[in-house]
């Protein structure tokens, strides 16, 4: 495996023209989501959001909660409310996922340091999600 | 559903211009907003803020790491401190009571009222580093005026880690961005140049309220009915608000949002102190 170690002008040349792709393209695709999940669901089920809303302000929680495991499927067959925790879901974890991808330049580019911070960050992310799993 | 999801979209925009043109970010706006207009549980509104701040700092903080404003070191260094931070306080947020949560929101918002209104003092850029910061490589350069180079100095990380992990703390127990601390931590004890300061915290804004926002992902306190339209919202709200920022004078608008988030941040802690 070849593994190019670039000059610290090109370092920072390559992480300020992705960084600001990755961040817009998840604005972006998480706009559109949301958007569109949102005139889906007043289309097609607009009591439920309606119900919804109305359910958190009485018992102070949203009973309906998306299935993990049938996600990607409740979407792709247009499922308003799995289309929404898409959309939430990408703008989430895309500037997330630009912790892993400075990761593994920093892993490229031989900086220990970077690499070990970069990858304390991604190792708490992942504490955060188990977190809330037993929270 | 059209008046219900249009409410909150209002509402959300409104939170978002008005925390971009006061400085304070959409967070503290649209938390209350939701929970004395919309009448929504305090949790709840704290995991749709944290969602949204995530996406005004990603909008926001593209155009500063193009144009090399953002100290890219700088921020990964000290997101193992914010996003530690971030943990701590979303899982309390998870165990506190509702009536504690919204008097820290109300203290929070006060204390954020004093940063925004302090004035900040002609600021010598130091060219050198210490020896940390130096062999972390965070030293950089900004481009001034006239697009040429301004090379600048980094100095005390653990002391700024330090202010940063109650930073990040605050970011996810109350669903905010916390970036008027985080300027504290950068520009008076790291001795960033201000715009660089306030460049690169909105870049680590976004990481922070991710590692918040995950927890409330997780643990079910995420609504998508809420959520999905306050995001839409505060990042609209934003976008037209730093536009107006960038070819207006809204000092004096600036000062009215001041004075409105004073007037909320009593409300709120009377609410939480008369238990209603």
């Amino acid at each position: 495996m070849s593994s190019v170690v670039v000059s610290e002008q090109d370092e920072d040349r390559v992480l300020r023209v992705w960084t600001p792709i990755i961040l817009r393209a998840s604005v972006l695709t998480s706009s559109v989501l949301l958007i569109v999940g949102l005139v889906a669901m007043a289309l097609v089920t607009p009591g439920f959001y309606v119900a919804r809303v109305h359910e958190i302000q009485t018992r102070g929680r949203d009973a309906v909660q998306q299935h993990w495991g049938t996600l990607a499927v409740d979407a792709l067959r247009g499922q308003p409310h799995a289309i929404l925790m898409v959309g939430l879901l990408v703008l989430t974890l895309v500037p997330l996922g630009r912790v892993g991808f400075t990761f593994f330049f920093f892993l490229k580019q031989r900086d220990l340091a970077f690499t070990l911070l970069t990858a304390t960050v991604l190792l708490l992310l992942v504490v955060g999600v188990m977190l809330g799993r037993v929270g | 559903m059209l008046t219900v999801v249009g409410g909150i979209l209002l509402l959300a925009i409104a939170a978002g211009f008005i925390g971009a043109i006061s400085g304070l970010g959409g967070g503290v706006f649209i938390v209350p907003g939701l929970t004395l207009l919309g009448h929504i549980p305090i949790h709840v509104a704290i995991g749709a803020s944290l969602i949204s701040v995530v996406a005004t700092s990603a909008g926001a903080s593209a155009a500063f790491v193009r144009d090399g404003w953002t100290n890219l070191r700088v921020a990964m260094a000290l997101e193992v401190a914010t996003v530690s931070g971030a943990l701590i306080g979303a899982s309390l947020a998870g165990i506190l009571a509702p009536r504690v949560l919204e008097l820290l929101f109300a203290a929070m918002m006060l204390a954020s009222a004093y940063f925004a209104a302090r004035k900040h003092g002609e600021q010598q850029v130091r060219t050198t580093s210490d020896p940390l910061a130096e062999r972390l490589k965070l030293a950089a350069s900004f481009p001034d005026d006239d697009g040429k180079l301004v090379p600048y100095g980094v100095r005390n990380l653990p002391g700024g880690a330090a202010i940063m992990v109650v930073a990040g703390l605050m970011s996810g127990l109350l669903g905010v961005g916390a970036g008027a601390l985080k300027v504290v931590a950068m520009d008076s004890v790291m001795g960033l140049p201000l715009k660089v300061s306030s460049a690169t915290i909105n870049f680590m804004i976004g990481v922070t309220a991710g590692a918040g926002a995950l927890v409330f992902l997780s643990r079910g306190d995420v609504s998508v009915v809420i959520a999905s339209p306050v995001a839409l919202g505060v990042t609209a709200g934003a976008l037209v608000g730093s536009r107006v920022l960038m070819h207006a004078n809204v000092q004096a608008l600036r000062l009215v949002f001041l004075a409105l988030l004073l007037l909320i941040a009593i409300e709120m802690g009377w609410r939480a102190l008369s238990g209603i």
